[in-house]
């Protein structure tokens, strides 16, 4: 078991150093980037994560078991509140959200949210991809440390 | 043991299948590709009986003449068929839930391995040997 | 081998699988981006020294442990302190060159590589080249503030990783060596 600081550091140099490497016109792309690396180790997280579960039953089930089991063994908390308007839409809100607690509060860091959830966005969609569900997720920080997960079913 | 394993993606593709002899593959593929249906039967009837356990592990999805028929099915609706002699029955119901807990542990190990792309086909050593060691003759 | 869910457990640690899957990501992304394994050996030694500059700082603040007198006693806190603090792990310190220059690190159930099986055709690769960048940006910061009124002071640190993936993927050797000689001199 790694210590988070060590976690943190990672996450951090792998960010700046896709901004170290990148061209000046390429910054949007290291966001997809960031986002896809996330993918890929949702992907793997929900595999191990729902070895023991039982199979869920529907789209609701397997939202709950995001907000509890992954988010409990990722960020070592619950959601605080889920909400749904039950077409597809899913608002995924944490009041304290382990990976800007990091961050200072100031408005002036609020520009760098963006790089810093583009991980974590990549890595709820990668879980529930894995799980059947296609979505687009996206962020929005309007007071630190606390994040709103909008999740936008993709349906075919 | 098993004489056919098999890893079918959740788009019904097969990933893997290694069967014993070598020779009767494509046999078996047709055995694992009609096992399918019944696994997409067994997995969308559920739900209508709230009791239901909506375990993994589906059972017996058919027996033939010489072959029994066991499916798996994962959360992210990867499914595992193994096939086994019917004249083997020593194997009793626990042996095969072990032998799908093996495959399934192996799988999951494998899929975390960050150089596989999730969806191609499994050429992992590590995975091959786990199916390997559930069809060695004992 | 159960580095499963880390549910109640320390708050201060994560989840082992997500650091391990997040480093395989990033390595994978890297012989992606460069497709070269010595390129990505460097880049990942270049990360891994970023990191190590602050994670002495951590280390420093966190562990109490006073200045180390010897290269001795230095790589018995790398081994039982750091690598046990942040990675859960306690390698073996061994193989002392007879000057007392120079050991290893031996690393058995290496975390970083929990589920790898290394691609064929990239036997130059250093899956875990990041921890030879964090040691040397450790161990350079630490020498500095030991060393730091000392004007001839001069550190060529060599470190080596060999990935014996191939061999054995559980098993990892990191070598590290010190020229200690302009210290002598002061």
């Amino acid at each position: 078991m790694a210590d988070e600081v060590v976690f943190e550091y990672l996450h951090m140099e792998m960010i700046s150093y896709l901004y170290r490497t990148a061209e000046k016109i390429e910054q949007d792309h290291c966001i997809s980037k960031l986002e896809s690396l996330g993918f890929r180790v949702g992907q793997s997280l929900s595999e191990r994560f729902t070895k023991d579960s039982s199979r869920f039953k529907d789209e609701l089930d397997t939202m709950k078991f995001i907000c509890k089991d992954f988010w409990n063994s990722v960020y070592k908390k619950q959601v605080d509140n889920l909400r749904t308007n039950h077409q597809g839409v899913y608002v995924l809100q944490d009041n304290k959200f382990r990976f800007l607690t990091q961050i200072s509060s100031g408005k002036q860091y609020m520009d760098a949210a963006p790089k810093y959830l583009a991980f974590p966005c990549g890595m709820i969609r990668g879980a529930l991809s894995n799980l059947g569900i296609n979505c687009v997720v996206t962020a929005e920080v309007s007071a630190m440390p606390a994040c709103k997960f909008q999740i936008q079913i993709q349906r075919l | 043991m098993a004489v056919c394993v098999a890893v079918i993606a959740k788009e019904n593709y097969p990933l893997y299948i290694k069967t014993i002899p070598t020779d009767n593959e494509l046999k078996f593929q047709y055995t694992v590709h009609t096992s399918l249906d019944v696994v997409e039967e067994k997995i969308s009837s559920v739900g209508k009986n709230t009791n239901d356990l909506r375990e993994l592990y589906l059972g017996l999805l058919y027996p033939t003449e010489d072959y029994k028929v066991y499916g798996y099915v994962t959360n992210t609706k990867v499914k595992f068929v193994i096939v086994v002699e019917s004249s083997n029955t020593s194997l009793r119901d626990n042996e095969i839930r072990g032998m799908f807990r093996k495959l399934h542990n192996g799988y999951v190990d494998m899929l975390c391995n960050p150089f596989y792309t999730p969806g191609e086909n499994i050429t992992s050593r590590l995975f091959d040997n786990t199916v390997l060691s559930m069809m060695q003759q004992d | 081998m159960s580095r499963q869910s880390t549910r109640g457990g320390d708050p201060r640690k994560v989840n082992g699988e997500l650091f391990t899957l997040t480093y395989g990501a990033l390595v994978s992304q890297l012989l992606k981006d460069y497709e070269d394994d010595d390129e990505v050996n460097k880049q990942l030694e270049k990360m891994g020294y970023n990191i190590g500059v602050r994670l002495i700082e951590d280390f420093l603040a966190r562990s109490n442990t006073g200045r180390c007198n010897d290269f001795r006693e230095t790589a018995d806190v790398i081994a039982k302190v750091g690598f046990k603090m942040y990675l859960g792990i306690t390698p073996v310190v061994s193989n002392w060159s007879p000057a007392g220059d120079e050991f290893s690190l031996l690393i058995e159930n290496n975390p970083l590589t929990d589920f790898v099986e290394l691609p064929p055709g990239h036997s130059s690769l250093c899956f875990s080249n990041l921890l030879c960048g964090v040691l040397k940006a450790a161990l350079e910061m630490v020498r500095f503030l030991l060393y730091s009124s000392c004007s001839f002071f001069h550190l060529s640190f060599v470190c080596f990783l060999f990935h014996t993936a191939f061999v054995s993927p559980k098993f990892d050797v990191i070598s590290l060596l010190v020229d200690f000689g302009c210290c002598l001199l002061c």
